[in-house]
């Protein structure tokens, strides 16, 4: 047998090729959901070393956000992982208060919490969806799409757009919560239990799942580490690490939810805890909603709060407050921060370095795709490639996150 | 309601018909079976991809225009189906895919990336994917949503039954190919 | 632990190579010389319990001497603390040590702050472009380096006030 260095090149002989067979897999393939490539060298059908290609997508986002103000950047972050968008817009916007050290009222965090909660059963659903349509099942994924609209419905009735929602502003929301989207929001987290126990019933103890996933694509908690694994997939792995618990940002910490971990860290326990998170959420938003307070929606920073529409036609100040604003004439304090979020596939950071101009100086997005897909060589080695197809979904590998 | 009103049936093309037949030109009668039958290749790269799969669900159902059948091997595909942010890195890709299928072909850039580049104006993204490929229908949006995919699949309709037999054949179409530097069987 | 009594720590093992310590930001920063980054990180990584690589990026301050910097977020999940170490670079010379050894991580993260700003991971055991394509002949995050895309041609400068 040969043996693979760190960066999994093979070092073939004359003999060996003859032995191995070499399979593109991507950039454009059924199975890989996104566009990476993967030039896998295979014995038969045992995967004996893969080598990855991305950077398929690379639209330069942290250059584009060196020419942007500051409220602008959501179309980047909306962009990142869009899946689930509105959690990097809110994250983004928590990077940009902890940069001009705003606080937000309590009915802003709890607005916040909901959307975000929102955004991360969305995610969730298309992932734990997708590992059943890859072990052979689509009915499970056709039956979580219906569900899945109605959270584009949410957002559509919170802000105008379906995927790539520009949610929120910096201090708060551009507009409250209307009892229709309340309403809404009370359908979705009544209805779905019922469509879950359903779509769990059809996987969670299905013998031809649990022989397809349990003990494939695993990994140890301390190569996670190493490999800086970060949300559903370290704590698969038995790390219990949740950003929402470490460092808690949106008052997170009035509520109580219990952050799943798994042992194997193979794709059976990343589906588990998916599955336990999405159950979570739906708890975390129908607390919030019950106890959301009164009060604004939009906490007072008069750099990014639109005055009302009425008064920028008929007064002054607010005419050159909003003229300032939407020219992203700001003042920004010069300092450099980093600010994360437990985004739906792990901690998504915001480096951002300001020089007091209307545009960061340096903006680097911490996208946890990007970090831990390269673990993937050492966790299909060895593996089938079915297995492969399967590891690779249930990572949840979203490329716009992958290539920024 | 009985059995008849259950499903419905495409209209047939213009003829002549009295008892016992019809008759019609050939490409009309090639176009109506074409238009309800296209096999597309969703070539999804990122966003507009994610309200792709919304299409294809059970809610909007692409089904319904007789496209359910995805072929994701470009020699069986109909209709490429460009969804998404293409990069310079992609732009060969694309047009490979583009050129291993087979005859007669269709291109719907989806979505502002594919259409124009979009937001991203950057030195890392083609700035649209007619700078590779000829391209039938624009979508617009970022992302469109799913009834403007469907609006955008049913102008192919349109474009599928309408078309000549001889189109293919012209020396203009196969000018224009190579115009885009793509390789044309001879 | 307090950040006081970790400078004090670093300042004992490295010496002059501790450049600067700054701890009115909001993580506790350090600046240090470009020679110890490795040997510090594995430090902190076996000593300190910084087991964490959170985040490896680069920058760049063109009217610096050392233009180029190489920023990286490790946090120490025992206690959850966060440090950020940062070292600069010349541009003549833009070379920092390879950490692939100590953190996987690392290694596209280095790829990427190789493709960007052209530093050169000393070590590093697949040192190529990783975003951008290979013919790519530049560094394109580099603030000397426009960002628009140079073949569009349906962009007027006297539209755009240029």
């Amino acid at each position: 047998m040969k043996t693979i260095n760190s960066e999994h090149h093979l070092d073939l002989t004359k003999e060996d090729e003859k032995v191995y067979s070499t399979l593109n897999l991507g950039p454009t393939h059924p199975a890989t959901h996104g566009i990476f490539q993967n030039i896998l060298t295979m014995n038969g059908e045992t995967i004996v070393g893969a080598e990855q290609t991305i950077g398929y997508i690379h639209r330069a986002f942290e250059k584009i956000a060196e020419r942007r103000p500051y409220y602008q950047i959501t179309t980047l972050t909306d962009r990142l992982n869009y899946c689930s968008s509105p959690i990097n817009n809110i994250g983004w916007h928590l990077a940009v208060e902890k940069l001009l050290g705003v606080k937000t009222t309590k009915r802003v965090d709890y607005m916040r919490i909901i959307v975000m909660e929102l955004a991360r059963i969305a995610d969730h659903l298309i992932c734990n969806s997708v590992i059943g349509v890859d072990s052979g099942a689509l009915t499970g994924f056709v039956y979580v799409f219906e569900e899945r609209e109605k959270i584009y419905e949410i957002y559509e009735e919170l802000c105008g757009a379906r995927l790539t929602t520009n949610l929120g502003r910096v201090g708060g929301f551009d507009r409250d919560f209307s009892p229709l989207a309340i309403q809404k929001i009370r359908d979705l987290i009544n209805g779905l239990p019922k469509v879950l126990h359903e779509f769990e019933r059809l996987l969670m103890r299905n013998r031809i799942f649990m022989d397809r996933t349990i003990n494939v694509g695993g990994i140890s908690a301390e190569r996670a580490l190493n490999y800086g694994f970060t949300g559903p997939n370290l704590r698969a792995a038995g790390v219990d690490y949740d950003v929402r618990v470490m460092e808690p940002y949106s008052s997170y910490n009035d509520f109580d939810f219990i952050v799943p971990v798994g042992q194997n860290g193979d794709t059976y326990d990343r589906y588990c805890v998916r599955q336990t998170e999405l159950w979570e959420s739906i708890k975390l938003v129908s607390n919030a909603l019950d106890n959301l307070p009164e009060g604004k929606f939009n906490s007072e920073v008069p750099a990014f709060f639109m005055p009302p529409k009425e008064d920028v036609y008929s007064k002054m100040e607010p005419l050159i407050s909003h003229f300032k604003m939407v020219m992203g004439e700001i003042d920004v304090p010069e300092k450099e921060i980093y600010s994360a979020v437990e985004g739906a596939n792990g901690e998504l950071g915001f480096y951002v370095v300001a020089d007091g101009g209307r545009t960061p100086y340096r903006l680097h997005f911490r996208r946890p795709g990007f970090i831990y897909y390269q673990a993937f060589p050492e966790m299909i080695t060895g593996a089938a490639l079915s297995d492969a197809i399967l590891t690779m979904s249930s990572m949840n590998v979203i490329a716009g996150e992958l290539d920024a | 309601m009985s059995e008849k009103d259950k499903y419905t049936v495409v209209e047939a093309p213009d003829g002549y018909s009295a008892p016992g037949f019809f008759a019609t030109t050939l490409d009309k009668a090639v176009g109506l079976a074409r238009k309800n039958s296209i096999w597309p290749l969703p070539f999804a790269t990122s966003c507009c991809g994610i309200e792709f799969m919304a299409t294809m669900g059970a809610h909007y159902d692409l089904g319904r225009f007789g496209a359910e059948r995805l072929s994701f091997s470009p020699r069986q595909a109909d209709l490429l189906m460009v969804m998404g942010t293409i990069a310079k890195k992609m732009a060969p890709v694309v047009q490979q895919v583009y050129e291993q299928m087979a005859e007669p072909r269709w291109v719907i850039a989806v979505g502002a990336c594919a259409s124009s580049g979009g937001i991203f104006d950057t030195y890392s993204v083609l700035q649209g994917i007619d700078k590779v490929v000829p391209v039938d229908v624009y979508v617009p949006g970022c992302p469109p949503r799913p009834e403007q995919i469907i609006d955008g699949f049913m102008k192919i309709q349109e474009l599928v039954g309408k078309e000549s037999l001889r189109r293919r054949y012209s020396t203009e179409y196969k000018e224009m190919l190579e115009s885009y530097g793509i390789k044309i069987d001879k | 632990m307090e950040y006081s009594i970790l400078l004090q720590e670093l300042r004992n093992n490295f010496g002059d190579s501790i450049l600067l310590a700054d701890d009115s930001a909001d993580i506790f920063t350090v600046t240090i010389a470009s020679k110890v980054i490795k040997e510090l990180i594995i430090y902190l990584k076996e000593k300190q319990d910084f087991i964490f690589l959170t985040d490896l990026c680069g920058i760049h301050y063109p009217e610096q001497e050392k233009e180029f910097g190489v920023i990286y977020h490790l946090h120490n999940l025992v206690e959850n603390k966060r440090i950020r170490l940062k070292t600069f670079v010349t541009r003549a010379n833009p070379q920092v040590e390879s950490i692939v050894s100590v953190f996987s991580s690392a290694n596209w993260m280095e790829r990427e702050t190789f493709d960007f700003y052209g530093i050169d991971f000393a070590g590093h055991p697949n040192l190529i472009r990783i975003l951008n394509v290979d013919y790519m002949d530049y560094f394109p995050m580099r603030k000397e380096y426009p960002l628009e895309d140079a073949t569009r041609s349906d962009k007027d400068d006297r539209f755009f006030g240029r």
